[in-house]
C-alpha cells in the first residue's frame, strides 16, 4: 500500500504474507531436469494409495522429467512424471509464437477401494458359483462359502489421450479444439438383488468389470474486438460401455430354483452441445454478459430383456426395442454489468436452466426379480417424463465506502418447475448483506448475512404414483398399493425451507511475517412446513489459521478447524391399511394415521482438522519441506420414539475415523546440475464404521457381502532421488 | 529505436528470479530482451532514469504495487479474450480486488498455479474450509495432484453458481462420470436435477462423498409403507444383521441409485 495516500482513498487489497510458492531458481533456470529413484512402500493398502499409485508394499520407480527449449521462434516443453506408477502423466507442448499451440499428453488415474474383501463368484460378464457350491435360503446355508472365497482387487484405471490445438486465425480470431480419449478399466462392485415378491429379496455382493471408453471432442472460435468478445464452442461426448449387463448365478438358489439374475449396466450415451460465450462492452461503465448453452444427450441402448431367468416367463413384449431417450439441457446465463457512479456497482443477472425429458412413455409389466415367473398385469409400470425448469433473476449491488469499506446487497428471486413431481412449483426469495472492511493497513474483517425463504406450492405426495400408473391400472391396484410415499413426508429439495446463515472472516497482519485469519460460518436450514422427512439441518464451521514468512528462506503454515453438521428427520413406522390417505379413516385404521409411529433421527458429524507445513531453505543448497495433517471425525445417529411399543430402535455406534499424515522431504544441491532429494510419508488411518465393522460375508441372512473390513493402515514410505539437470 | 534499460541494472547475477522469464512464453514478447519487460511494465520512462525512486509504470509489487485494475489490464492485454476470462469482470476475485500477480507468476518457466501438482495450494491459501474438506475420508483427488480446483472451477469467473467450467453443476460432474449421465428409462429424479442433493464435492466424512449415510439419508424423502418407513438402529448390527442397515443397507437391493435402463428397473433395484 502506498503510506502517502489519503487513507479513505487508499485501495483494499487483500492481506496475504505469503508470496508465491516460491520456484527453486535451480529448478527453473535449466532446460530441463530429469529425476530418478526409487521409492518404497511399507505395506499393501488402500486409504493411503487410494489416488496415488503407492497402493502395494515393496519398491516403486521414481521418474519425473521436465524440459523445455524457449529460446527461438518456437517453443516446446515435455513434461513426464509418476513414471514408475499407474498414476504416470505426460505433456507435450509445442507452440510458435502467437501462431499456434499444440499439445499432446496422456494422463493415468487410479482408484483402489477396498481391497480387505472376497466372492465366491467367478468370471467376468457373467458370474458363476464354484462346482462345490452349495446353495441354500440363507447365508448361513452356503456351507461351502469360505472354501469358496476368491480374493480380488477393487481397483479402477482411467487412462486418457488427449490432443488440444490452438491457433490464431488474424488478429481477432482464435480456434481452438481438442480430442480426447478415455479408457476406464478395473473391477467395481454392486449389489444384486433377486425378488420373488417384495417381502423376501435375497441379495449379493457382485464384483463388476468396469469397461469403459469415453470419446470426446470439442471446437471453439473466438472473436476479440475492442468491444465484443465472443466465443462459441461444440462439444461432442460419446460414452461407450463394454457391457450391458452382469449376469450372476443365484447362490440362494434353494429358494428359487433355476433362477438367474440379471443387473443392468450404465448404458451408451452421447451428448452435443453448443454453447455461446460473449462480453459486450456497451461504455466503459456498462458491459453485458452472457453465456447460452444447448445440449442433446441421447441413450438408444438396445432393451435387455425383463428377465434373463428363462423360468421367468413373460408373454407381454416389450412396448419397443429400445429406449430412444433424449434429454436436451438448455441455458442461459445474463448479467449486466454498470458502474453509474465511481463508488457503485450495479449487476443486474438471470439464469435460466431448463431439462426437458422428452422421452416416449410406455407401459412396461414390472417383474420384481429374476427369482420367479411373476408378472401380474396391475404391476405394469410407465416410465416418467420429469421436466425441470428453473430461472432466477437478481440484483447485486456493491458500494465503495471511505477507509477501504464496501457494502454489498445481493437480492435473487428463483422458480423452479417440475413435471410429475411432489412439488410442482417452488419459488425462493434470497437476500445478502454482506460488509468487508479494512481500517486499518493490516486488518481486514468480513461480515455477511444471508436469509432465504422458499415456498412450495401444494405438495401432492402421490403425484408420482399417478405419474407411474394410468388411470385404468390405478383403478386396479388394491389400495395398499396405491402409494409411494406417506403424504405427510416433504422430500427435502422440494419443500418449503428457511435458510440463515453467517460469515465472519478475520485477517489479521500484526507485522510483516505473520499473518493470522480467523474464520466462521453458521448455517440453518429450517423446513418448517415438513413433518416427516428432513426438518432441520445445521453447518457450524470455525477455522483458524497461521501464516508466517521470513524472507525467502522459511515459509510456514499452521491450521485448525471444526466442522459440525447436524440434522433431524422424521418418519413414521406404517404398514398396512389404506396409506391412499391418511387423514381419511378407513377400517381398519391405518398405522399411517398414527402419530404414536413417529420416530425421530438426530444425527451429527463432527470433523477437527490441524495441519502444519513449512518449507526452509536451511542452506543454499539444502531444501526441507514438511506437511502434516491430522483429521479426527465422528458420525452420531440418535433415535427418540413416541410411543408406539413395538418401535425401539438403538442409537447406532459412534463412526470414527483418525488420519495421520507427514509428508517430509529434504532436497541437497551437490552441485547446480545435480540435486538429491529424500522423501519420507508416514499414514495412519482407523475407521470403525460399522457398515463393515463385524459385517462378514454371512452376517446377514439376505445379504451375501465381500466381508471387508475398515481399515486400520500405518504405512511408511521413503524415496530416494537424484535430480539432474542441463543446459 | 534504443532498447529500454532494464537490464542494465536487472543483471542475471543479481536477480536470477527475474530472468527466468526469458526461459519461459513472457521472455518473448515484443521480440524479447528488455522490450519484454516493458510490455508488461509499461514504457517505464521515468524509473529507467530514476531508478530506485520511482516504481515502473506499472508495478506487480510486492515494493510498490500499482493499483489492481491496472496490473490486471496488463495481463488481460493479451489474455482477455482467451481461455475463459470474460467473465473476470465482476468475478469473486475481481471484486476482492486480487491482482492476477497474486496467483501467478508470470516470470517462472512453472507457474505453480498453472499445475496440476501445485495449484491447489494456492487456492487453499484463503479457502480454508475447502482445505480443510479435502482431508475428508471422502473426497477427490486434489492432494495427489490428479484433480486441480480448476478442473471444476475458473478463478476468472464465470456465469454460473461457483464459478463452474460446465453450465450446470450437473454438467461439471457428467465431464467425469459420464456413465451417470442418461438419460435412463427409470430416472431418479434428483439425480439429474443436482448432483449436490446428495453429494458433497469437496470432501465428505462419509463414503462416496454422501452428505449422510444410508439408510437415513434415503430416508428423508422416502417413507413408503413396510420398510422403508421403519426406523433402523444400532440393533440391526447384532445377530443376525438387519439387511437395511449393515453392508449398504438400502442399496443393499436398491443399487441402481443413479438411475436404471431395465425394462423391469422401476425401482432402481437392476
Amino acid at each position: 500500500q502506498d503510506k502517502a495516500e489519503p487513507e479513505e482513498e487508499a485501495i483494499y487489497r487483500p492481506l496475504q504474507v505469503t508470496a508465491l510458492a516460491s520456484p527453486d531458481v535451480l529448478l527453473s533456470e535449466y532446460r530441463g531436469t530429469v529425476e530418478l529413484g526409487l521409492g518404497y512402500t511399507s505395506d499393501d493398502n488402500f486409504m493411503f494409495g487410494r489416488y496415488n499409485g503407492l497402493q502395494e508394499d515393496g519398491a516403486t520407480l521414481i521418474g519425473n522429467l521436465n524440459w523445455q527449449d524457449f529460446s527461438g521462434d518456437s517453443n516446446w516443453r515435455v513434461t513426464l512424471s509418476d513414471l514408475g506408477l499407474d498414476t504416470r502423466e505426460g505433456e507435450v507442448t509445442w507452440q510458435n509464437k502467437n501462431a499456434f499451440k499444440l499439445s499432446l499428453g496422456f494422463d493415468s488415474q487410479q482408484q483402489v477401494n477396498n481391497n480387505s474383501g472376497a466372492t465366491p463368484f467367478r468370471g467376468s460378464g457373467t458370474l458363476t458359483l464354484p462346482d462345490e457350491w452349495v446353495y441354500g435360503s440363507t447365508t448361513g446355508d452356503f456351507s461351502e462359502l469360505q472354501a469358496s472365497l476368491n480374493y480380488f482387487d477393487q481397483e479402477i484405471t482411467r487412462d486418457k489421450l488427449f490432443a488440444n490445438l490452438s491457433t490464431r486465425l488474424g488478429d481477432r480470431w482464435h480456434l481452438s479444439g481438442g480430442l480426447s480419449y478415455e479408457q476406464k478399466e478395473g473391477t467395481g462392485d454392486i449389489s444384486g438383488a433377486m425378488y420373488t415378491d417384495a417381502a423376501s429379496g435375497d441379495a449379493a455382493y457382485l464384483p463388476m468389470d468396469i469397461d469403459y471408453e469415453t470419446t470426446e471432442f470439442d471446437i471453439g472460435l473466438s472473436y476479440a474486438a475492442t468491444g465484443l468478445n465472443l466465443e462459441a464452442r461444440l462439444d461432442y461426448s460419446d460414452f461407450n460401455n463394454q457391457d450391458d449387463i452382469l449376469i450372476w448365478e443365484n447362490p440362494y438358489r434353494s429358494r428359487t430354483p433355476d433362477s438367474m439374475g440379471g443387473m443392468s449396466l450404465a448404458p451408451d450415451n452421447d451428448q452435443l452441445q453448443g454453447r455461446i460465450t460473449g462480453q459486450y462492452i456497451i461504455t466503459p461503465t456498462a458491459r453485458l454478459q452472457f453465456d447460452g448453452s444447448y445440449a442433446v444427450a441421447s441413450q438408444d441402448n438396445d432393451y435387455l430383456a425383463y428377465s434373463v431367468n428363462p423360468n421367468a416367463v413373460v408373454t407381454t413384449p416389450l412396448p419397443r426395442e429400445s429406449f430412444d431417450g433424449e434429454a436436451q439441457t438448455g441455458t442461459l446465463n445474463a448479467k449486466l454489468w454498470l458502474r453509474p457512479i465511481n463508488k457503485l456497482d450495479v449487476e443486474l443477472f438471470y439464469k435460466g436452466r431448463e431439462r426437458d425429458y422428452d422421452n416416449p412413455r410406455d407401459g412396461y409389466t414390472y417383474i420384481r426379480g429374476d427369482g420367479l415367473s411373476q408378472p401380474r398385469d396391475e404391476l405394469t409400470v410407465y416410465n416418467t417424463s420429469h421436466h425441470y425448469q428453473s430461472q432466477i433473476i437478481g440484483l447485486e449491488t456493491t458500494w465503495r465506502l471511505p477507509k477501504r469499506t464496501r457494502f454489498t446487497f445481493e437480492y435473487e428471486y428463483e422458480k423452479e418447475e417440475r413435471e410429475n413431481a411432489a412439488v410442482e412449483e417452488t419459488e425462493e426469495d434470497r437476500v445478502v448483506l454482506g460488509l468487508r472492511a479494512q481500517p486499518l493497513d493490516g486488518l481486514t474483517a468480513r461480515l455477511e448475512f444471508g436469509y432465504a425463504n422458499r415456498a412450495a406450492d401444494t405438495y401432492n405426495w402421490d403425484q408420482r404414483y399417478y405419474a407411474l400408473l394410468d388411470v385404468e391400472l390405478i383403478n386396479a391396484t388394491p389400495d395398499s398399493q396405491r402409494y409411494i410415499n406417506h403424504p405427510e413426508l416433504s422430500q427435502y429439495h422440494l419443500s418449503n425451507r428457511e435458510r440463515t446463515h453467517g460469515k465472519l472472516d478475520l485477517s489479521w497482519l500484526p507485522t510483516d511475517n505473520w499473518l493470522l485469519n480467523f474464520n466462521m460460518l453458521l448455517q440453518a436450514d429450517d423446513y418448517d412446513k415438513s413433518y416427516l422427512g428432513l426438518r432441520d439441518a445445521a453447518w457450524e464451521r470455525y477455522h483458524l489459521s497461521a501464516s508466517y514468512t521470513a524472507v525467502k528462506d522459511v515459509t510456514a503454515t499452521l491450521y485448525g478447524g471444526f466442522d459440525r453438521y447436524e440434522t433431524e428427520q422424521m418418519g413414521r413406522a406404517f404398514r398396512g391399511g389404506a396409506e391412499k390417505n391418511a387423514f381419511e379413516i378407513y377400517q381398519p385404521l391405518p398405522q399411517a394415521s398414527d402419530p404414536d409411529r413417529d420416530w425421530q433421527l438426530d444425527a451429527g458429524n463432527d470433523a477437527i482438522t490441524v495441519g502444519a507445513n513449512i518449507q526452509w531453505m536451511v542452506a543454499d543448497d539444502l531444501k526441507i519441506e514438511a506437511d502434516y495433517s491430522y483429521v479426527d471425525t465422528e458420525g452420531d445417529q440418535t433415535f427418540k420414539t413416541y410411543g408406539a411399543a413395538d418401535l425401539n430402535p438403538e442409537d447406532l455406534p459412534t463412526v470414527e475415523t483418525t488420519l495421520h499424515h507427514l509428508n517430509a522431504s529434504g532436497t541437497w544441491h551437490m552441485r547446480k546440475d545435480l540435486s538429491f532429494k529424500l522423501q519420507y510419508q508416514y499414514y495412519n488411518y482407523e475407521s470403525n464404521d460399522w457398515a463393515l465393522e463385524g459385517v462378514a460375508l454371512d452376517s446377514i441372512d439376505n445379504v451375501l457381502t465381500f466381508g471387508a473390513y475398515n481399515p486400520d493402515e500405518d504405512i511408511h514410505y521413503v524415496g530416494v532421488s537424484a535430480l539432474y539437470r542441463w543446459q | 529505436q534504443d532498447e529500454p534499460g532494464c537490464l542494465d541494472c536487472h543483471a542475471q547475477e543479481d536477480s536470477p528470479e527475474l530472468h527466468q522469464v526469458f526461459n519461459s512464453a513472457h521472455g518473448d514478447v515484443n521480440g524479447g530482451g528488455a522490450a519484454a519487460c516493458t510490455a508488461c511494465h509499461g514504457p517505464s520512462e521515468a524509473h529507467d532514469r530514476r531508478g530506485r525512486r520511482v516504481s515502473p509504470d506499472i508495478s506487480f509489487g510486492p515494493k510498490w504495487g500499482s493499483e489492481p485494475a491496472a496490473q490486471n489490464d496488463s495481463c488481460l492485454a493479451c489474455h482477455e479474450s482467451t481461455g475463459g476470462k470474460l467473465a473476470w469482470l465482476g468475478s469473486e476475485h475481481e471484486q476482492e480486488n486480487m491482482v492476477c500477480a497474486d496467483c501467478h507468476d508470470s516470470h517462472t518457466t512453472r507457474d505453480p498455479v498453472m499445475e496440476v501438482e501445485t495449484a491447489q495450494t494456492q487456492c487453499l491459501t484463503c479457502h480454508s474450509r475447502q482445505r480443510a474438506e479435502l482431508n475428508m475420508p471422502s473426497r477427490h483427488p486434489i492432494a495427489e495432484g490428479k484433480t486441480a480446483c480448476t478442473d471444476c472451477h475458473n478463478p476468472h469467473g464465470s456465469t454460473t453458481h461457483a464459478a463452474l467450467h460446465q453450465v450446470t453443476l450437473n454438467e461439471n460432474c457428467y465431464s467425469c462420470h459420464e456413465e451417470k449421465r442418461g438419460p435412463m428409462l427409470w430416472e431418479h429424479e434428483p439425480v439429474t436435477e443436482d448432483c449436490a442433493n446428495c453429494h458433497t464435492p469437496h470432501g465428505s466424512v462419509h463414503d462416496n462423498l454422501l452428505t449422510a449415510r444410508g439408510p437415513a439419508q434415503c430416508q428423508q424423502c422416502h417413507s413408503a409403507a413396510f420398510h422403508p418407513s421403519v426406523p433402523y438402529g444400532g440393533e440391526g448390527l447384532s445377530g443376525s444383521m438387519n439387511a437395511n442397515v449393515a453392508g449398504k443397507n438400502c442399496m443393499n437391493c436398491h443399487s441402481q441409485v443413479h438411475g436404471s435402463n431395465h425394462p423391469s428397473g422401476a425401482r432402481l433395484t437392476r
